[in-house]
């Protein structure tokens, strides 16, 4: 379904779709990030790319799995703790970050379906924003099967064109929005879509960062298991992580218990966030570990995404957001890494 | 397997005997549990359980008891870290958390009317211990059964009382790393005691569990001997939290150790990274 909006009614859509929990990008000091609003004035549409992405809102940082006691008879008492029912919008979703989330869905989904993701994930509404500019100088959605106004995830699509957005619906879930307040959106005319079709091709150009050729990786890391490449790309990482915390289709985990009483036992297991950038990601309890250095826990971070995942899934496991590139302390840039694979040997 | 269902949530079982297998600095005990209430699992031999101390965590733990022993589920515990301690500090009657099944496990039914060869090191007799039982439990469907077990010294012997019983139902070469006093039995590491008894590769499959080292010298010596990839079966183990194929954590390559393993042949194994 394809609609226009004008921005001045921008205001009432969103009051419509306050019957949901609507998260948006706001402005928090100089970074900008996904958070619940209460007026459309909260978002902030001229955003770039946010600290984390919308993945935390499905996967979140913390997971409650069960809560446990000892109960009467001095056993322990299990009691599952799903998400809550809590229809959510995240409005704002970004190309790449909005793809991403079908990159989880392949891994929570499959035999042995999470059902944490999942309660979330079925809850959670998309409304994507197009980038006519980059909001990262490192984007390079294009060289990873995406494009700034792709719609891979998303239930609707919206993107600026000055006074108005052109409104693009994917889904059912989609149309439901749009017929929350179906007097605002009005038909798109011919000049609409043309200028909708420059708005894109002209947001493509603006794409820098590329890496041509990808698709020589994946074979091409098939031969350099044992290459001193890892050593040398891996020597300045500090192990700090934030490449994969950053990451929208990252996925790993922890799982602990947390205990709030001793006596009587009371707590709760949780998963957590973890990255195989931490060197006790692998660690056996005995000491030994298979992924010893910062070499080898590159090496799995860009075979995963590179090659494991496109072999089990057909998708490359990055979907060009930038986040890593930009954060990363000792500017470790992905993008080379990969250019560097390519050519590597020739 | 039940799929609709919270695969994270464990199941009650009570804890109905625990045996000490050895003292000391590498402590082993034997447990045995029932599922309060009958929701369990029927699992395959090779198979594992996520096995938690509530407040304490999971730890990944073969199933060293036989599909064809349903009374109870067994697994036999080196004490290392924080929650396989938790365990040892139980007592007969308490209640634990167990999910699973999870993995692959041994083909047996590609084995039927072979020769079958088991060697063990240390606690790595417990997964074998599934697949051994299973292959007496149905013994007229293989051919001859042999057992290579070893540890380091005689103290570090797990299931003494039922490797003695065994030695009447099949051959059982024991062996201690180094000499003592007492011991009749052959002194050095398993894998030479493999080429001193110089088994024949006819019609045999080798499954082997152990230490890492262990696997790698038992591997070589069996090539020696004349046995091929595709008849020496072995497990793996690397770090696990969600045992699904979720957490990222278990990978050789594109294998999720957890769901793709924990058995491999040496043909498939060959062929994954070094990874483990
Ligand atoms: C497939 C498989 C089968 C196993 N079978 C047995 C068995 O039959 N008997 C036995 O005694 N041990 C077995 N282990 C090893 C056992 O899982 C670890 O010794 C145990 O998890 C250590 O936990 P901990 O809390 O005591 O140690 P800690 O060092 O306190 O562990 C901290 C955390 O790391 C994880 N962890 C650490 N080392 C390992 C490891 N090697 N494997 C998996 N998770 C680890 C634990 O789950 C725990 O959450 C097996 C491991 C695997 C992977
Ligand atoms: S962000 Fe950079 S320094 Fe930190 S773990 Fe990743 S590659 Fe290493
Ligand atoms: S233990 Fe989580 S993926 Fe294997």
């Amino acid at each position: 379904m394809d609609k226009i909006l004008l921005k001045k009614a921008f205001p009432q859509w969103v009051k419509k779709l306050q019957a949901y929990r609507l998260i948006a990008p706001t402005k928090d000091g100089n970074i900008w990030i996904y958070e619940a609003v209460t007026t459309p004035e909260d978002i902030d549409l001229e955003f770039l790319t946010t600290a984390l992405s919308p993945k935390k809102i499905i996967f979140p940082q913390r997971e409650v799995y069960f809560e446990f006691e000892k109960g009467d008879n001095d056993n322990p008492e299990i009691k599952e703790t799903l998400p809550e029912d809590d229809p959510t919008i995240v409005f704002g979703v970004r190309p790449c970050d909005a793809k991403a989330v079908t990159l989880t869905d392949m891994v929570f989904g499959g035999d042995f379906e999470d059902v944490y993701y999942w309660k979330r994930r079925n809850q959670t509404y998309l409304v994507g924003l197009a980038c006519n500019t980059p909001p990262n100088p490192n984007c390079f959605c294009l060289s990873v099967d995406g494009s700034p106004h792709s719609k891979d995830g998303l239930d609707i699509l919206l993107t600026d064109l000055g006074d108005k957005y052109y409104v693009k619906s994917f889904t059912k879930n989609g149309d439901k929005l749009l017929n929350l307040a179906k007097n605002l959106f009005k038909q798109p005319s011919a000049a609409n879509k043309k200028e909708l079709q420059k708005i894109q091709t002209e947001s493509e150009k603006k794409i820098i960062r590329q890496i041509n050729n990808l698709k020589k990786v994946p074979p091409k890391l098939k031969d350099m298991w044992d290459s001193p490449f890892w050593d040398e790309e891996a020597m300045s990482c500090l192990r700090c992580g934030i490449c994969t915390y950053m990451c929208p289709t990252c996925h790993c985990f922890d799982i602990n218990d947390e205990v709030h009483s001793s006596a009587p036992l009371k707590g709760q297991r949780i998963r957590t966030w973890d990255t195989c950038q931490f060197p006790d990601f692998t660690m056996h309890s005995s000491g030994h570990n298979p992924r010893p250095d910062k070499a080898s826990r590159l090496r799995q971070r860009i075979m995963h995404k590179f090659k494991y995942f496109v072999e089990k899934h057909k998708n490359y496991q990055c979907t060009g957001c930038g986040r890593c590139v930009t954060k990363c302390p000792v500017s470790i840039d992905i993008i080379e890494v990969l250019e560097k694979v390519r050519d590597y040997g020739s | 397997m039940d799929h609709n269902s919270n695969s994270y949530i464990p199941k009650l079982a009570k804890i109905i005997e625990i045996k000490e297998e050895v003292g000391g600095a590498r402590a082993v005990k034997t447990f045995r549990t029932q599922f309060i209430e009958d929701n369990g699992f029927i699992h395959k031999p090779g198979q594992c359980a996520m096995l938690s101390v509530l407040g304490k965590g999971e730890a990944m733990i073969s199933i060293s008891s036989s599909p064809l022993e349903k009374d109870y589920l067994q697994f036999s515990i080196l004490k290392m870290g924080r929650v396989t301690s938790a365990l040892h500090e139980t007592q007969e009657g308490d209640v634990i958390g167990i999910r699973g099944p999870y993995g692959n496990s041994f083909p047996m039914e590609k084995w039927k009317g072979k020769n079958l060869i088991f060697i063990g090191g240390g606690i790595g007799l417990a997964p074998l211990w599934s697949v051994l039982s299973t292959a007496l439990g149905k013994k007229q469907e293989f051919g001859n059964l042999a057992l290579f077990y070893g540890a380091r010294t005689s103290q570090d012997v797990v299931f003494k009382q039922e490797l003695e019983e065994l030695k009447n139902k099949m051959t059982v070469h024991l062996s201690i790393d180094v000499e003592e006093p007492d011991w009749k039995e052959y002194v050095g590491f398993v894998p030479l005691n493999i080429l001193d008894k110089k088994p024949s590769p006819k019609n045999v499959i080798t499954i082997t569990c152990g230490p890492p080292i262990m696997i790698k010298f038992v591997i070589q010596n069996l090539q020696a001997l004349g046995f091929k990839d595709e008849q020496i079966y072995t497990t793996v183990e690397n770090k696990m939290k969600c045992g699904i194929g979720k957490c990222g954590r278990c990978n050789i390559g594109l294998h999720y150790v957890c769901k793709d393993g924990p058995v491999y042949s040496w043909a498939e194994l060959k062929n994954l990274p070094q990874e483990y």
